[in-house]
């Protein structure tokens, strides 16, 4: 694929940042380096390189000891009032007593969501029966392209247990603003859709509404249900 | 430069990581290094990690940042510290961090150990030398298709 990236070294030109999306389309979606993966688990095994991501950020050494029962040092309250990928209309309070991981993103993006959303997907795998409980919820930051109808059959592309959460803009904007998550539009695609800029952790949430830890969505599925598994 | 406390607690890991009042509270750092683009640095997909730093990867590391992506501190030790918090920002790791990014920084703020993870909250940039990894001159672009090809 041609690029036109009208930018030097150093210089981040209008030019370059109306590229992000294909960049990024044809980069991290496809493995940041233009391979294109037929399965979540093949994305994953991709993208584990030389191993490193596998122990990102802790690259060295042992295994770190589990963090669970230390507080997150953020203020968060993790509320929100939105409508699942079912039609059904869900608040925190649906989910109380169920852990949580939570992740915002949109169904067609091609940039973090897709790195992060198969990790996720494998860490649930990889949890095996420990990880039952937990529910993985992707809150959208693109309700005109995740509607009701759209959400479930895209997020089950990557793993049948996540959760899609949709509605009106002024319901998302007070989710994201609970989650101190930013969005932004950065670009729009050929088709002429938005390319958004987000934030990206996943938010781990206990069973008592809680933020338990983020985890920065570059960790491998390994990792991240290492991580989960210390906190149920 | 990272203090020699806090360097050697960082080194073993687990003593910031094991708990106690220090641990819940955070403790006050500071960290010198460059802001890194961390799926690059750790997922090796597009090179070793010192082709994926400096100049040779700043434009892939725009995109990054802009895409979502974790912006990191390596600090000299060569110690990870993934960006939560970005000084007087509301939100979780900031879109602002593009301006900075590979960027040599000194910034002070708090350091949280969460299961391994170096969770820095910066809230002052005491030194910004700009972009002074100059790695270009080994790897020249990295990746390659970051060079514009001629209309």
């Amino acid at each position: 694929m041609r690029r036109r990236v009208c930018a030097a070294l150093g210089v981040l030109a209008v030019g370059l940042v109306l590229e992000l999306g294909l960049v990024l389309a044809s980069g991290v979606a496809r493995g940041h380096d233009g391979v294109v993966h037929d399965s979540a688990a093949e994305a994953a095994a991709h993208g584990a390189g030389d191993g490193r991501i596998a122990a990102a950020p802790a690259a060295a050494g042992a295994a770190p000891a589990p963090s669970a029962g230390l507080p997150f040092p953020v203020e968060i309250a993790p509320r929100f009032a939105l409508t699942d990928h079912t039609g059904r209309a869900v608040t925190q309070a649906d989910f109380a007593g169920r852990p949580m991981l939570v992740f915002f993103g949109y169904a067609n993006c091609d940039s973090i969501c897709s790195v992060a959303l198969p990790r996720l997907a494998e860490a649930l795998e990889l949890m095996g029966p420990a990880g039952a409980g937990l529910a993985p919820v992707l809150i959208t930051i693109d309700p005109a392209r995740d509607t009701v109808a759209a959400l479930g059959p895209a997020l089950a592309r990557w793993h049948p247990r996540l959760i899609g959460l949709t509605g009106p803009e002024a319901a998302l904007a007070e989710a994201r603003a609970a989650f101190q998550v930013e969005v932004s539009q950065v670009a729009e695609d050929p088709a002429g859709n938005p390319i958004y800029a987000h934030g990206s952790f996943l938010y781990l949430v206990g069973p008592e509404g809680r933020v338990l830890t983020l985890m920065p969505p570059i960790l491998g599925p390994e990792r991240i249900a290492e991580i989960v598994a210390g906190y149920l | 430069m990272r203090s020699v406390l806090a360097a050697a607690m960082a080194a073993t890991g687990l003593a910031l990581a094991a708990g106690g009042a220090g641990a819940a509270e955070g403790e006050r750092v500071q960290v010198t290094g460059e802001v890194i683009d961390t799926w690059c640095y750790y997922s090796g997909v597009m090179g070793a990690p010192e082709a994926v730093v400096g100049t040779s990867h700043h434009t892939c590391a725009l995109w990054c940042a802009a895409g979502g992506i974790p912006v990191g501190m390596l600090a000299e030790d060569g110690t990870v510290y993934m960006i939560v918090k970005w000084k007087g920002e509301a939100a979780v790791a900031d879109n602002t961090l593009l301006t900075v990014q590979s960027h040599e920084l000194t910034a002070d703020g708090i350091l949280h150990v969460r299961d391994g993870i170096n969770y820095l909250f910066v809230e002052e940039v005491v030194a910004d030398a700009g972009i002074t990894n100059e790695t270009h001159e080994d790897y020249f672009v990295v990746p390659g298709f970051a060079i514009p090809e001629p209309e």
